[in-house]
């Protein structure tokens, strides 16, 4: 089974997409800011995250390029979800190492269909 | 003029004799562009108490990279708490640093008691981020009028992320006057998945709670 992240401060949009993956086949985890994700990411690998903007503490952007500056860490696939549909946001998004970027809000069967596409399964 | 007590030390040196130079305004000013970070943290911690820090320090925040002087920088605003101090912390809700953003609405979310005038402004501001920004502010308002304002936004707000972000603040703080507007949302946008299952988790929740 694989393992996704989901990182939203947002308790409701936590519990959204958590019922959408899980009903997809999906093991899922929370983390509430980009510190405990990262905290979470480092000890367990995870196969895909899902990526909240902004966020206390540590934001979506920079929760992805720490982690991306993490030699050892599995570098899994992340999509970013926000409320933020801005060129700018987005292309930050991608340098920060977003594999996806995906404005809100986002319908059930798009979400497990991006991410079967980033976890290279069949649609 | 105000002074900061002298030492005999020399200007520019080591992390710890900064702050024990003799500077004015004008020298505290010139010394929020120092290449040496610790000695621009001093010196925004030394503006603060003074008249007219605001306005230098909203300056200097547009062009800070280091985040603890940053950090130094939100809190002198919030502690100094003038108009051009919460301009500032609300301009830097229009930025494009995801990072400072969110600082600025923690820092806004702490002094509740000058956000409250400027608040019905920013849940009306043409830029919806800005006012999903408010809504996120709201909830550490503890306001009377919170549950009223939250109200108004679902009723209103053309944006659906707006109106879900007041829903998810109003299936925490919302009572059963909020059921009319929460059934009429619904019904707004009633093509959306996540509308629908945020509201139906307010409206439960709002129930549930008044049994």
């Amino acid at each position: 089974m694989k393992h996704i992240l989901v990182i939203d401060d947002a308790a409701t949009v936590r519990l959204y997409h958590r019922g959408i993956l899980e009903n997809a086949g999906y093991s899922v985890d929370e983390a509430i800011n980009g510190i405990e994700a990262l905290e979470k990411a480092l000890v367990k690998p995870y196969d895909l995250f899902i990526v909240d903007v902004n966020m206390p503490k540590l934001d979506g952007y920079g929760f992805l390029k720490e982690f991306r500056r993490q030699d050892d860490a599995l570098q899994s696939p992340a999509i970013m979800v926000t409320t933020e549909a801005g060129g700018s946001d987005k292309q930050l998004g991608y340098m920060s190492g977003a594999n996806l970027y995906i404005t809100k809000p986002i319908k059930p069967n798009e979400l497990v269909n991006y991410a079967r596409l980033l976890l290279g399964e069949t649609l | 003029m105000a002074f900061i007590k002298k030492t005999a030390t020399p200007i520019h040196c080591t992390e710890h004799d900064e702050r024990h130079t003799e500077r004015d305004f004008a020298d505290l000013v010139a010394e929020l562009g120092a290449e040496n970070e610790t000695a621009r943290r001093w010196a925004v911690r030394d503006l603060t108490p003074l008249p007219d820090a605001s306005q230098p320090l909203v300056a200097r925040l547009a062009y800070e990279e280091s985040a603890s002087v940053r950090a130094a920088i939100l809190n002198a605003l919030a502690q100094i708490g003038d108009h051009a101090a919460i301009a500032g912390l609300i301009h830097c809700l229009r930025s494009e640093d995801a990072g400072l953003r969110n600082e600025a609405i923690e820092v806004l979310k702490a002094i509740p008691q000058h956000v409250e005038p400027v608040i019905h402004t920013l849940l009306n501001d043409s830029d919806s981020d800005v006012r999903i920004f408010a809504v996120n502010i709201l909830e550490s308002l503890r306001h009377k009028d919170v549950e009223k304002w939250l109200i108004d936004v679902i009723a209103k707000d053309p944006h659906i992320n707006v109106c879900a972000t007041a829903v998810d603040l109003l299936s925490e703080v919302g009572t059963e006057r909020a059921l009319p507007a929460l059934k009429q949302l619904k019904i707004r946008f009633e093509d959306d998945p996540y509308i629908c299952f945020t509201t139906d988790l307010a409206l439960k929740r709002i129930e549930d709670g008044s049994q």
